[in-house]
């Protein structure tokens, strides 16, 4: 075995994997809340697209409804979509939540945590940066304000969703590509829960 | 493959200990979580209550099993903040480390549900007051407001009780209008009309918290998760005709702006207390003299006070209060023969969390016991729950950026002389510290630094010039005479008789 087979074989297993992540992408559809099927990471000229993962239940997610929306508007400006993904919940739960937290971005169900599996999110509410082309830029909390169950800041002190999309807007690499969300967990159907993320 | 076997015999090491634990125990829903969950859980965790989430059936529990492990580990539910120590609470609401492992154990099993005819039936709970119908229910007279983000809100309520006879009360109940944002509150009894007035000149519903309290009786509390205040013992205490209920209200905005009108539920009892009782609070009025001053980036800032009973009483509750920088708090009494007794500690204080420790028996404690408080307070930029950032220094005020700390005995005793005596000690008490404050003070007025607003200004004047004079030998001390005479003076003083404890059975 040389280093230039070995060099071959790594390029062949890095194209294989890329196409089966690109597979997955492309094969991601899901419905919107008002039943439209949509595709969530399809690109459509956006510069990047932001996932929230949501729970209508989750009092730490709901406590972030006014940021998420403010994000939401402000960088809608600079060419970024973002969507909401529930797992756990029907349109028209989805609906009344979204009406309730003045929620203003488009909603998916992913019954089947799609979503979830293809970023790694595990929490509620989490945030996933998706490049143009769908690679996962950043994913983690919104901001610093959770500390855990129970703990939250007055008011947060590092915005870290809105710094990675700052560094992304400005073609930066994005400093810390992953942090820890806190929240409440996505329940995977299926399998073994996922462990905490670090 | 040698591969092969390798990872087959890896597999083999990781789930063989799975396997057993799954076989030998077999935790399921129905047989072992159910009842944990059922008991100790849904009563919050169900449509219409406080929990943010129903935890009524397999499919709820299951779905929010990584976190319940993780908040039973962890303590943070079921919300109870006292450690183990010297005396049993009868309303601990904590769980067994066997139920928090059965947890664990059932979320490494997968989750099983088991059979399902198994499961047990969900405990009959009451839809609206959890004690039965009150016999006179007081409602918020407007409904209030809450935004949907920023820092909390504290709000005072007046409800006019439209008492014609005096009434003695056995329970009260507290039924939050929007249960998402009502965390906790406090009860007052206003017979002077100031509530109304206040009420009046603001414009929004209730009035402000920069409105003095004084003078209202204090009633008792109630925290999200408590149980309604039954009285114990045969206590009650008393609503004066005419008086009006001030309903503090500590409202955290959850995301969504919201209305809130709650109400309150009085049990009437036809027969007065069975015994005279009170609440003695170590430093009195929440600390307002103890001097608390605490310095931007002190990680363990420490406050201590003593009391000395004068009279026998027994206890039978134990309550704290700081606010979010307090860590851990303690109260020690040591009895005249030397024993000592630790009635609460805490290491886990937490400001969102006010509960009131009941004891299982009443613990006697004969005049001559010594009650020793402890507070230490974390002012560092770490504190995740210092409500300040940077850090700033902080003393003693109402706001929850302010500082305070006391912990608070509920005592019954045999006789009102007993519990009269008890009052004039803590007004004692009281008084010392306060000449000690304004003693510190003495040299501020001189030289105009005093601050405060121009009537406080004066009064602090006033003050230092009579401590001033009573420093006969002018030594700049006081002695214990002059303390004394200073003492009988402050006492006699209308802006202190307002402090001190507040009684009423």
């Amino acid at each position: 075995m040389n280093h230039k087979f070995f060099g071959a074989a790594s390029v062949i297993l890095l194209l294989a994997i890329a196409s089966l992540f690109g597979g997955e992408r492309d094969s991601i559809r899901l419905k919107d809340s008002s039943g439209k099927l949509v595709e969530p990471l399809a690109n459509k000229g956006q510069k990047a697209t932001v996932l929230f993962f949501l729970t209508t239940e989750c009092p730490i997610g709901n406590l972030y409804s006014p940021e998420i929306t403010r994000i939401v508007e402000q960088y809608k400006k600079q060419g970024v979509t973002c969507l909401a993904v529930y797992a756990h919940e029907k349109a028209a739960e989805v609906q009344k939540h979204q009406r309730d937290y003045k929620l203003s971005l488009r909603a998916l169900l992913d019954p089947e945590v799609k979503l979830a599996k293809f970023t790694g999110a595990t929490v509620m509410p989490e945030a996933c940066i998706l490049g143009h082309d769908g690679e996962i830029l950043y994913r983690g909390r919104i901001d610093d304000r959770a500390v855990k169950f129970g703990t939250v800041r007055p008011a947060p002190r590092v915005r870290d969703l809105r710094m990675a999309l700052d560094a992304v807007l400005a073609g930066n690499p994005v400093a810390k590509k992953v942090t820890k969300p806190i929240g409440c967990y996505i329940s995977f159907p299926e399998g073994p829960l996922p462990k905490s993320p670090k | 493959m040698k591969l092969v076997k390798k990872s087959a015999a890896l597999l083999c090491l990781f789930l063989s200990p799975l396997q057993g634990a799954g076989e030998e125990k077999s935790v399921t829903f129905s047989k072992d979580i159910a009842p944990i969950i059922f008991e100790n859980c849904t009563t919050c965790h169900r449509p219409g209550q406080i929990g943010p989430f129903a935890l009524t059936d397999y499919k709820t529990v299951k779905r929010r099993a990584k976190q319940i492990v993780e908040v039973t580990e962890d303590r943070t539910m079921p919300p109870w903040h006292a450690d183990p120590g010297d005396v049993k609470f009868s309303n601990n609401r904590s769980l067994s480390p066997e139920q928090i492992k059965l947890l664990s154990d059932w979320v490494t099993a997968g989750r099983p549900e088991g059979d399902p005819a198994e499961t047990p039936p969900l405990p009959e709970f009451h839809e609206k007051w959890q004690i039965g119908e009150p016999d006179q229910i007081a409602t918020m007279t407007e409904r209030f407001t809450v935004r949907a983000e920023g820092s909390d809100i504290y709000r005072n309520f007046v409800i006019p009780m439209n008492l014609e006879e005096d009434r003695w009360v056995e329970a009260i109940e507290f039924l939050p209008g929007a249960p998402e944002i009502v965390h906790h509150i406090l009860y007052f009894l206003d017979t002077s009309g100031k509530a109304r007035k206040y009420d009046a000149e603001d414009k929004k519903p209730g009035f402000s918290m920069s409105k003095s309290n004084a003078g209202f009786s204090y009633i008792g509390g109630w925290d999200v998760g408590t149980q309604p205040t039954e009285l114990p013992h045969g206590l009650r205490f008393l609503i004066p005709k005419g008086a009006d209920l001030v309903v503090q209200i500590h409202y955290h905005p959850n995301g969504r702006e919201m209305t809130d009108q709650s109400s309150v539920g009085f049990h009437y009892s036809d027969k007065p207390t069975a015994r005279p009782w009170s609440i003695i609070q170590v430093p009195p009025h929440f600390g307002q003299m103890q001097g608390i001053e605490i310095k931007a980036g002190d990680k363990e800032h420490i406050e201590e006070a003593s009391f000395i009973l004068p009279e026998d009483c027994e206890a039978f509750a134990v309550n704290a209060h700081a606010h979010y920088l307090a860590k851990r708090m303690e109260l020690t009494a040591t009895l005249p023969n030397g024993k000592a007794i630790r009635l609460l500690r805490t290491t886990r204080w937490d400001f969102r969390w006010q509960e009131d420790y009941s004891f299982e028996k009443p613990v006697k404690l004969p005049a001559g016991t010594r009650l020793d408080m402890l507070i230490s307070y974390d002012n560092s930029a770490s504190n995740p729950n210092n409500p300040t950032s940077p850090p700033k220094n902080v003393k003693w005020g109402p706001q929850t950026t302010d500082e305070m700390g006391s912990i608070t005995l509920a005592a019954m005793f045999e006789t009102k002389e007993q519990k009269e005596a008890t009052h004039n000690a803590l007004r004692f008490f009281l008084a010392n510290q306060f000449i000690d404050r304004i003693w510190e003070r003495r040299a501020d007025v001189g030289n105009g630094n005093g601050n405060g607003n121009g009537n406080r200004k004066g009064q602090l004047q006033i003050a230092v010039g009579m401590l001033k004079a009573l420093d006969k030998d002018n030594d700049s001390m006081l002695s214990p005479e002059e303390r004394k005479t200073a003492i009988a003076l402050i006492q006699g003083m209308g802006f202190l008789k307002r402090f001190g404890a507040i009684g009423f059975e």
